[in-house]
């Protein structure tokens, strides 16, 4: 698409907007670019764009993989553009393309990185086109705006330009199936000992082939639908991995065979889920062209940003606050299911209420079913203290997940939560809070350190 | 002797997409003496050659109800002597567009229906439809949630489940929610309706002639429920 008059317009404006807004310390990753497509409809078919543009989209683990690529991309002396500060839509996307362009809108960059809403492909996929498109994987999401991964499936499959190389999860058969006759690399982590013969989680959104509908045969299950399948009626199965990882969390390596090669690699994080995302960003850069040591000399000072994490150690307990991210059930069953294997007797503060809906609605509660609060059904966990708005419908699930009754308790205003604690022989007090309630969350956190501090019933 | 009660699942595989599922678990919970069996999509179905007292499905992709439709088309005949026998059946979400005439996509094309009821439903996957409805069924409350890509058409006002009070019922313009014949219940409410709905659930005990109609955790589900209706009463709160 050629430059016009109305796109130079549009990106004088956006660009005068832009600096506008960084004059006055505020975030120019969003309202740039909207205004840019709201005054050129076409904007982002008609900027220029870096000559490799590296996509990562999936409902899990995408902002991870991003800052992976990039600081390894980074590390190796790339200039890379990214939506990394903000947006993930197409106003995100525009906004970094602006920021990273001349007034002539002339790219600057040679390499860009942008992580993309699952729902935006159709609206950023037709005019920037990635080299690489990369999925993490598909699971269900929030109910309103995702629907279910079928849907998603298809507005990414059919949205994906021709000539993109695909690097997808060959542990997922949901998003290993996207746009069939795109080129691709996949990548799987191989058998471990840790691996389940079936999945032991509520949701597996592929339980059955999709060709003959038959119960599929998983030969291994890391968790909900993610390992390996076949169908034993037509022959469908996972389909064979160009990178096969195998990560060792004792020895933090992570060994990769490639082509009959084996490479290692620092590990750089003691779950499954996030090995999938390193060898996710891995196979990627491998295909980019970054050799195995440039990639492990990058890992070698790269740490996963734990914005979402945080802990503290008061009078021998440690409180930590941890994301649970709400209408999400897979994120929630991951963040459950790490709770329940930590080491320690635990009591548990959730809050996970959705603080929009609270305010003028009522939030749906459907994804609390298909969440697994089952694993909170644990002797290491001595108490739950549910609060917020949604407590007795968070507290029945836990009933019908098993758990004692004595063991909850219902407070509907979050900063109480604390004052229910008992730290009789408590090793950690886990907080787990809502995307939007982080800044609640601090404030139960110091109420508990302040609570713990005072404390003298502990030996 | 109280009669044994029998609950089938239709296709808990798939059909299980918003936390459907547990309205089956919340049955096994207030009716732990009942017989409970799982039908998949390559099982024939129960009812084909025994007696069931209810029969459930939940919430489904757009792909799969296609699938259901001919999984089910066979059995169509013997799904409307059971429904005018009086056999309890609830159907949650998307479900109950399997009994209609057919679907519509937006290209027009459709897809049949079992043609239990006159009814059609039409898609939209553009365009998905989110809010909260209230209503009332026999002097129950009920409330519930609706995340949809579809809606249905057509004259239900002889055969709808409740009477919408806030929200809305089959379609946006429409105040009759849901289909009913009998004991055939059909509701585009997503997910846990009788998690939601413990009256509901009462109700359901009832017709089912159980012994016993203690809910099960009864003061938990109570207080959700009437803080629920609490909020879906107040005149200020948002719907969609």
């Amino acid at each position: 698409m050629k430059k016009n008059l109305r796109f130079l317009s549009a990106l004088f404006i956006s660009k005068t907007a832009m600096f506008t807004q960084k004059l006055f310390g505020m975030n120019a990753s969003y309202f740039p670019g909207k205004l840019a497509i709201k005054l050129c409809p076409d904007f982002l078919g008609r900027i220029d764009k870096p000559e490799t543009i590296i996509s990562v989209t999936g409902t899990n683990g995408k902002t991870t993989v991003c800052n992976m690529i990039i600081d390894a991309l980074t590390a190796n002396g790339y200039d890379v553009l990214s939506n990394r500060a903000g947006s993930n839509i197409n106003a995100g996307v525009a906004s970094a393309l602006i920021s990273g362009c001349t007034i002539s809108g002339k790219a600057k960059k040679r390499v860009a990185v942008f992580e993309i809403d699952e729902r935006s492909s159709k609206l950023i996929y037709p005019y920037v086109r990635p080299t690489y498109a990369v999925c993490t994987n598909l699971f269900r999401d929030s109910i309103h705006r995702n629907a279910h991964p079928e849907f998603i499936f298809h507005i990414i499959s059919e949205s994906l330009p021709k000539e993109s190389h695909l690097i997808l999860n060959a542990d997922d058969l949901i998003s290993a199936g996207l746009a069939p006759e795109n080129a691709r690399t996949y990548f799987s982590i191989a058998p471990m000992n840790t691996d389940l013969p079936e999945s032991i989680n509520i949701i597996n959104d592929m339980r059955i082939c999709p060709n003959c509908h038959h119960t599929l045969d998983y030969r291994y299950v890391r968790y909900h639908h993610i390992g390996n399948a076949h169908c034993p009626s037509c022959g469908f199965a996972s389909p064979e991995s160009d990178y096969a990882a195998l990560p060792d969390f004792e020895t933090g390596t992570l060994t990769i065979t490639h082509h009959g090669d084996t490479e290692q690699y620092p590990l750089v994080t003691n779950s499954i889920f996030n090995t999938y995302n390193q060898v996710t960003a891995i196979t990627l850069l491998r295909e980019f062209g970054l050799s195995a040591g440039q990639i492990r000399e990058a890992f070698s000072s790269l740490n996963i940003v734990e914005s979402r994490y945080s802990s503290e150690t008061v009078n021998g307990v440690e409180i930590i606050t941890h994301m649970a991210k709400g209408q999400n059930p897979i994120a929630c069953s991951c963040v459950f299911d790490y709770v329940k294997k930590e080491p320690g007797q635990k009591e548990i503060i959730l809050m996970l209420d959705d603080v929009f809906d609270r305010i003028a609605s009522s939030e749906i509660m459907t994804w609390i079913y298909d969440a697994d609060f089952e694993f909170l059904n644990d002797d290491s966990i001595s108490r739950i203290i549910i609060s917020g708005v949604r407590c007795e419908d968070y507290k029945l699930r836990l009933l019908l997940a098993g758990v004692p009754e004595d063991k909850l308790i219902c407070v509907s205003k979050e900063i109480d939560a604390p004052d229910y604690l008992r730290f009789d022989g408590t090793d950690k007090v886990f907080i787990l809070h809502e995307l939007y309630a982080a800044d609640e969350a601090m404030k139960v956190r110091d109420k508990t350190a302040a609570r713990l501090q005072n404390f003298e019933g502990r030996a | 002797m109280e009669k044994q009660i029998i609950i089938e699942a239709l296709f808990p595989e798939i059909a299980n997409l918003f936390g459907d599922r547990m309205n089956i678990n919340y049955l096994k919970a207030c009716l732990p003496e009942a017989e409970f069996i799982d039908t998949c999509l390559t099982d024939e179905p129960a009812f084909v050659n025994q007696p069931v007292s209810m029969i459930y499905m939940g919430s489904m992709t757009e792909s799969q109800q296609e699938l259901v439709i001919n999984v089910l088309r066979p059995y169509r005949e013997k799904l409307m002597e059971l429904i005018d026998n009086g056999c309890i059946f609830l159907m949650t979400g998307n479900a109950m567009e399997i009994f209609e005439s057919y679907i519509e996509n937006e290209d027009g094309s459709r897809v049949n229906g079992l043609e239990i009821f006159p009814t059609y439903a039409r898609r939209d996957m553009m365009h998905r439809y989110n809010s909260l409805v209230l209503g009332e069924y026999e002097g129950i409350k009920l409330v519930g949630f609706k995340a949809q890509f579809s809606h249905s058409y057509g004259d239900n006002s002889n055969q709808h489940f409740y009477k919408v009070v806030r929200g809305c019922g089959i379609n946006p313009s429409s105040m009759l929610e849901g289909l009913k014949r009998n004991h055939f219940f059909g509701t585009y409410t997503v997910g846990p309706f009788l998690l939601l709905n413990p009256l509901f659930v009462k109700y359901l005990l009832t017709l089912l002639g159980a012994k016993k109609r203690q809910l099960a955790h009864e003061d938990t589900i109570m207080a959700a429920y009437r803080k629920r209706l609490l909020e879906f009463e107040n005149e200020k709160l948002k719907y969609q």
